[in-house]
């Protein structure tokens, strides 16, 4: 954790999502996959919560940047993210409810092993 | 979710608004639905910053719905009630806050002044909520009687009154007093010209309506303006129904009492005058209510202009209808109409020769039809005073405050005397009253019948007549009205003589 800082910022990308696949296993969610390629962007991490397919978007930010790491998904991101999930789920013959997630990560620059973490579920509000 | 009353303005009536707030998941957004116009939309960002401020941060989706959803809503006056609506969603001040809220907001939770405080006034008395308004609105707000209402500068002292922490002084029911204000010009101010001071004496005791002919430079506009000097004071009832339509505009409140006096210029389109516009604004008309509308120049004014006026002229209101529905103005207005006798200005003058031909001033009264003429009471012509006249004769004229006495001591007899019909002045008697009341001697008809006919006074041109007589007698102190009263009466409506 102590040289996390000082990585790429793909480092801690990467480091970002690890951390969240194991959050979202202790909550009871099955991980489908991570890192899915589509042409208008990444799908961090899918995963089952019940009979539910979940898209989560993972964002880390550094304490001390002016916004939050929810705050930082514009638009513009939501609207790519519900474009690949649509072929995500069309691609895999998915039938059942699905929905969008972020999952927000907070460095604490004072406590080199701190952090907060941030939850939010279904940002589009079942309209996908 | 989470309920509270904000209000929006129709004409010079104040509607109330449901402001409904749901929070739920998701990213933060706030949605505002309910037919709401681009500055409501815009208040999300005022709304957002400004409980910022107040250290609440606002999270996931919220919805605020404007009930009644069909009826279009207006003005940053919601404001106030859609912050309100969400610290209560959020659990920022208690659930059981109930009232009427209104106000604009500032970045930094100031509360900005809005139109239309007195409508708002007298919703909350009718619905029987609290009403909160800025600081700046407390004037207008406090000229309502029994209404519990609280003025407040930003919005964290509101809340802090709304979580009980400090309490907020309750607004007193205060009506500014009347003020004696030297009005320019005085009628001492004016030379000559005594017929005509007559006249508007009369026109100021009675609310008549007057025309005022005459060559340019004679003092048309200098009388019509010196007549809000000697017009009485506004009564209690009558400054609120001038004060709801100010406030409803946005017009700076009258502070003083004084009558309003709206002076209007010939460009003026019939819906600036009348009312009107999508959102039915009062006109002209109606913010000269129970005070002075003059137009001058009024042969220049639009045709169409001119005999809009006749309806309200008669029954002192005017109802606006557009297709976005219509609306009732009160327009009781004493009309002044000043023009000159012929379009060179000089016909009948004594000193520069007339060079219009008949032709020329056929046309130039052809503006002004029968029916608005006949609903002048007092024709007025004043005559030019030479240079030797105007710096010979000493100013020992009568000052404007001695006339205002006369002018509110007849009005008082007029007051008492038709204190049970509700009516105020003599031009606003009706038929019914007049047959019943104004019992004229046997002589009196006999004369009135004889120059009745040779001057073909219509039906409402002897009903004017009457009114006019009886304000001279109220003048005089009379009372019953004699002949010379209608005889004064009947000289005005004697229609102009100009002689070249």
């Amino acid at each position: 954790m102590k040289d996390i800082k000082e990585k790429t910022k793909k480092d801690l990308g990467n480091w970002g999502e690890d951390l969240a696949s194991l959050v979202l296993s202790n909550m009871g969610y099955k991980i489908l996959m991570r890192n899915v390629t589509f042409k208008r962007g990444e799908l961090d991490i899918v995963a089952i919560d019940d009979d539910e397919l979940v898209v989560i978007e993972v964002r880390v930010r550094t304490n001390g940047k002016v916004q939050s790491p929810i705050e930082s998904v514009g638009p513009r991101k939501i609207k790519a993210l519900i474009c690949s999930g649509r072929l995500l789920i069309e691609q895999l013959g998915w039938e059942g409810p699905w929905r969008i997630d972020i999952l927000g990560i907070t460095l604490d620059a004072s406590n080199a092993d701190g952090y907060d973490l941030e939850y939010v579920k279904d940002v589009t509000l079942g309209m996908i | 979710m989470s309920c509270i009353y904000g209000l929006t303005l129709r004409g010079i009536d104040a509607l109330p608004v449901e402001v409904e707030v749901c929070l739920t998941g998701g990213l933060f957004s706030i949605s505002i639905v309910g037919l709401a116009d681009t500055a409501i939309k815009e208040s999300r960002e005022r709304v957002r910053i400004s409980l910022g401020t107040l250290g609440i941060k606002l999270k996931g989706h919220i919805s605020v719905n404007l009930a009644p959803a069909d009826l279009p809503k207006e003005g940053a006056l919601l404001d106030l009630p859609i912050a309100v609506g969400i610290a209560k969603e959020v659990g920022f001040i208690p659930e059981g806050v109930n009232g009427i809220f209104m106000g604009e907001l500032a970045l930094d939770g100031r509360l900005r002044k809005v139109r239309g405080g007195v409508p708002a006034a007298f919703l909350a008395r009718q619905l029987g909520l609290p009403l909160f308004v800025p600081r700046g609105n407390v004037a207008d707000v406090s000229m309502v009687q029994g209404v519990e209402a609280y003025g407040c500068s930003n919005i964290g002292e509101l809340f802090c009154h709304l979580r009980g922490e400090k309490t907020l002084q309750k607004l007193d029911f205060t009506l500014p007093q009347a003020k004696e204000i030297a009005v320019e010009p005085d009628f001492a101010d004016i030379k000559g010209q005594a017929a005509a001071k007559r006249g508007l004496e009369i026109a100021a005791a009675g609310h008549h309506n007057v025309f005022l002919v005459g060559a340019p430079g004679s003092g048309k506009t200098m009388l019509a303006k010196a007549l809000r000097g000697i017009l009485p004071p506004l009564s209690d009832d009558e400054l609120i129904e001038a004060m709801r339509i100010r406030s409803a505009r946005g017009l700076p409140l009258e502070t003083d009492r004084f009558r309003p006096f709206r002076s209007v210029h010939h460009t003026s389109s019939a819906v600036a005058i009348c009312g009107g516009g999508i959102d039915l604004k009062p006109g002209e008309l109606s913010l000269a209510h129970r005070g002075v509308l003059f137009l001058d120049e009024i042969t220049e004014f639009r045709r169409d202009v001119i005999e809009a006026l006749r309806q309200p002229l008669e029954d002192g209101c005017i109802t606006v209808s557009r297709a976005s529905g219509s609306a009732t103005y009160p327009a009781s207005v004493l009309l002044i109409a000043a023009c000159n006798p012929c379009p060179c200005g000089y016909l009948g003058d004594t000193v520069k020769e007339c060079t219009c031909s008949p032709g020329d001033i056929d046309r130039y009264f052809k503006k002004l039809s029968g029916p608005i003429l006949d609903r002048i009471d007092l024709h007025l012509q004043i005559p030019r005073l030479t240079p030797e006249e105007l710096l010979e004769l000493d100013s020992d004229a009568e000052n404007s405050s001695a006339i205002r006495y006369r002018v509110m001591r007849a009005r008082s007899i007029q007051l008492e005397r038709w204190r049970h019909f509700g009516i105020k002045c003599n031009a606003e008697l009706t038929e019914r009253i007049m047959k019943k009341y104004l019992g004229l001697s046997k002589d009196g008809r006999a004369f009135l019948k004889s120059i009745g006919a040779s001057l073909r006074l219509t039906g409402r041109g002897l009903s004017r007549v009457l009114k006019v007589a009886r304000t001279i007698a109220d003048l005089a102190g009379d009372k019953a009205v004699k002949d010379s009263h209608l005889a004064e009466a009947l000289a005005y409506r004697g229609g102009f003589s100009f002689e070249r």
